[in-house]
């Protein structure tokens, strides 16, 4: 394949990651706010969090001054994305596999961040005295990305497949999402004991993409990593592994969030315009029309 | 239906169970609740009425719906649950529950994380039907197929195989009341889908589309409240006649003074009670009295509106009569000009009013609301009242209501409250927020139709009577008075027909009541004992 076909397949492939992550995120940043709907423990809660008590526990709550622990957020954050703490407490069976499998993916994420800094350093021109650290480093994580990553992937198919609680909720799209990355760990395995000077040729890559230009051959286990790699990123924002993005969602702005409506604020408002919309639920207690809006249906007199 | 249920199958097979409740595969109880011949028996639904309701899920029948007649019939509810399908992910239909919803849709990995912390799913024995994602694993599917473009089409590469029919949606009616909305499974799942809020939603889109929800729930429960201004059918004359009786009872009972003010207005606190415990548990709101006249605590009872019964059993499945329902609490208290409304000792009407309704009372309909709990702690720690805590010398152990703790983060002040005036007070495993339900919630407690009763204390409740026997392990026998304090209505509902169910009060010598009954049992100035050891 030309270089220059190389060049616009993976700059089409990166595009379609960055465009979609973007708009499925924003997408979820736009939904409407919602009812209260928090869920205890809420880690923010200063000195009450490490038991789930709330600010509700203070008598006149509303007379008082909210005492949040950004740390105490943070910490549990981390202990949840690095660890994955919930998993070890309540799924300890899942866990052996599931955090190798993130792990070798945090890895190789950490991997691609120093490739695409490679790359730029490259572009530039520059070769400062980290660049022989990491030629040399690189081989060691992408060594333990694959294993980690291999092991958990592996781990989670065969768990999938015998596992009879895992089982039944199972979709063909699931295991093909597993497979896919299994597949990306595999490759990139194959890629680092077959090819010598494997860091060379992928930063030579990386580089060549910083300055669009036609990237280099690549040999060829260490072109199907690629290849495997940029589909995966492609297909990543159209498929349920997004859960990384979404983990902020259901956490920030669902289980933790506690915010009481203050008068004149930014909910209140925000609400005031959600209440506007027309409803149409057509269920005779509801009593729509398509053109009453929330207001009207709750505050008219019950039909009987 | 025979083999492992397959989530599919929901839509296959109407005429059969899709999975039967068996008693045998039950999670095992402690001695001596473990002998099964000795247990109350289900009862049976008769093969005439199973002519005329549904009873394709699991042998159980909470919901009464009627067979349809034709072929017709049954096609216009299909298509009208497409419609709901739909509805409940547009912005103007469901803005209240959106976003959290599509998370729930999009984003569960499948791991089942969640199945294990289910009390139903566990005390069933692991029954699939009742595994927290099997639900939403269908409402998926079923998105995925009908409501997503293409879907069909892509039917067999996304594994959106549940076929939408009759048999699919008279289950899963059924099957979206055989969750308590408890949201422990939300709790520990790593991604934060939440079950709980799928369940919920399945409700609202059979009552806001289809006019279908449980008689209790709806017609005999928001619809009256709405109407005659409380679910238990009482109007304002005569809860005025019953608290006045509780009060003149009380009187003569504890020899103290007791009166409820009514319709006082620019107080300091509106009282609002969930009507129930003024019919089945007076002892409760006449003990609320005695403590805030004790403590001198200027407050009042409201008859206008519904402001004399807090329930909203909306919460459990219509947003809009959740709505109309909060609405209405907040607008007679506005009138009254009171400082702050308190809620009683009920569970989901503290959800309902101090969080899920919060973001809708906007404008002049801003009014603050407390919890019992903490303005109780503020009363026992303040002085007021004279205590003394060996009157309470007797195991005591406490049930958390999950809208209390779970949902709403208040924990500690009812714990404080009982270590200081309970000296044998135990805590149950686990408690707090990880609690369990106690089987009633999310309107279970209320519902009673054909044989929902027998599966609603033997497989729902089962998690929590084996929590309470376990608290009491040490002294397990009946010669020793045991106390299960639970503030809620709805809970202490539950756990009434757990206990009488399985004889527990004469098995075991364990009885239950709420916390303002402690409170008032430790009075220095209340000489006889206000509990009384008997099943009530």
């Amino acid at each position: 394949m030309s270089g220059s076909i190389v060049l616009a397949l993976s700059y089409g492939l990166l595009a379609v990651f960055v465009v979609a992550a973007v708009l499925r995120s924003v997408r979820l940043w736009r939904l409407p706010i919602h009812l209260r709907w928090e869920l205890a423990p809420i880690p923010k809660e200063k000195t009450r969090g490490r038991y789930g008590g709330s600010y509700l526990e203070e008598f006149e709550w509303w007379t008082k001054p909210r005492e949040e622990s950004m740390t105490a957020e943070l910490a549990y954050m981390l202990k949840e994305i690095v660890f994955l703490k919930a998993l070890w407490e309540h799924n300890r069976r899942l866990w052996w596999f599931s955090f190798p499998f993130h792990v070798g993916l945090y890895v190789l994420v950490a991997v691609g961040g120093l490739l695409v800094l490679a790359g730029a350093a490259g572009a530039m021109g520059l070769q400062g005295p980290g660049w022989g650290l990491m030629r040399q480093g690189l081989p060691i994580l992408i060594g333990v990305a694959c294993v980690l990553g291999t092991v958990g992937a592996l781990g989670l198919v065969v768990s999938r497949l015998f596992d009879a609680r895992l089982r039944n909720g199972t979709t063909p799209v699931a295991m093909f999402n597993l497979i896919l990355v299994l597949a990306l760990f595999v490759t990139g395995g194959v890629a680092l004991f077959s090819v010598d000077g494997y860091a060379g040729q992928a930063s030579a890559f990386a580089a060549a993409l910083f300055r669009a230009q036609p990237p280099p051959a690549l040999s060829t286990p260490l072109g199907v990593h690629v290849a495997v790699a940029l589909v995966f990123l492609a297909y990543l924002p159209f498929s349920q592994m997004m859960h990384f993005v979404a983990k902020y969602f259901t956490y920030h702005q669902v289980r933790w969030d506690d915010r009481p409506l203050e008068p004149g604020g930014a909910i209140e408002r925000e609400v005031t315009e959600l209440l506007q919309q027309p409803v149409t639920w057509a269920a005779p207690h509801v009593g729509a029309d398509g053109k009453k809006n929330w207001v009207d249906i709750a505050t008219e007199e019950v039909p009987k | 239906m025979s083999g492992p249920v397959k989530v599919k199958d929901i839509g296959a097979r109407g005429d059969e169970l899709l999975s039967r409740v068996d008693v045998d595969e039950l999670m095992p109880l402690p001695p001596p609740y473990d002998r099964l011949e000795e247990q109350p028996g289900w009862k049976e639904i008769k093969p005439e009425a199973k002519e005329r309701m549904v009873c394709n899920l699991d042998g159980v029948v909470g919901l009464s719906l009627p067979r349809p007649e034709t072929e017709a019939e049954e096609r216009r509810y299909v298509d009208q649950f497409a419609e709901g399908l739909k509805k409940l992910l547009t912005r103007e239909n469901n803005w209240t529950f959106l976003q959290p919803l599509t998370l729930a849709l999009e984003y569960c990995v499948g791991c089942q994380t969640c199945s294990d912390a289910c009390h139903i799913f566990k005390a069933s024995g692991d029954k699939e039907i009742y595994r927290p994602t099997y639900r939403s694993e269908v409402w998926r599917r079923l998105v995925k197929k009908y409501v997503t473009p293409g879907g069909r089409l892509l039917a067999p590469l996304t594994g959106a195989d549940v076929d939408l029919n009759w048999t699919t949606i008279s289950r899963l009616y059924e099957l979206a009341y055989r969750c308590n909305l408890c949201r422990r499974c939300a709790q520990v799942c790593p991604i934060g889908i939440d079950n709980g809020l799928i369940a919920h939603e399945l409700r609202k889109l059979f009552s806001q589309e289809l006019g279908w929800a449980p008689r209790e729930l709806h017609e005999k429960g928001t619809v009256l409240q709405l109407e005659v201004g409380s679910s238990t059918g009482m109007n304002q004359v005569v809860v005025k006649d019953n608290v006045e009786f509780i009060d003149e009872d009380l009187t003569e009972e504890t020899g103290i003074e007791v009166h409820s003010p009514w319709d006082k207005e620019g107080v300091d606190v509106l009282l609002i009670h969930n009507a129930g415990e003024i019919l089945a548990w007076p002892e409760n709101p006449g003990a609320f009295a005695i403590i805030l006249n004790a403590a001198g605590i200027d407050w009042t009872l409201a008859s206008e509106g519904i402001d004399y019964d807090g329930v909203n059993y909306g919460l459990f499945y219509d947003d809009v009569q959740l709505a109309r329902i909060a609405l209405k609490h907040v607008s007679t208290a506005k009138k009254l000009k009171v400082k702050k409304i308190v809620m009683g000792e009920c569970g989901h009407q503290h959800k309902a009013l101090m969080t899920v309704a919060d973001r809708i009372l906007t404008g002049d309909m801003r009014v603050q609301r407390e919890s019992c709990m903490t303005m109780l702690e503020d009363i026992v720690f303040s002085g007021k009242i004279e205590f003394d805590p060996s009157k309470n010398d007797f195991p005591v152990t406490l049930h958390d209501p999950c809208n209390i703790v779970r949902n709403l983060g208040i924990v500690e002040p009812q714990r404080r409250i009982l270590r200081h005036l309970c000296p044998q007070f135990r805590e149950m495993t686990p408690h707090g927020v990880d609690n369990y339900c106690c089987g009633g919630g999310s309107g279970f407690a209320v519902m009673s139709g054909n044989n929902f009763t027998d599966w609603r204390v033997s497989v729902a409740g089962r998690m929590k009577f084996k929590q309470i026997l376990d608290a009491f392990a040490d002294q397990p026998g009946p010669e020793v008075q045991k106390y299960v304090c639970a503030p809620c209505s709805n809970c202490k509902g539950q756990i009434r027909d757990m206990l009488q169910y399985y004889g527990a009060l004469e098995k075991s010598g364990i009885t239950y009541g709420g916390l303002v009954e402690l409170i008032v049992n430790a009075m220095v100035d209340v000489k006889e004992p206000f509990i009384k050891w008997e099943m009530h």
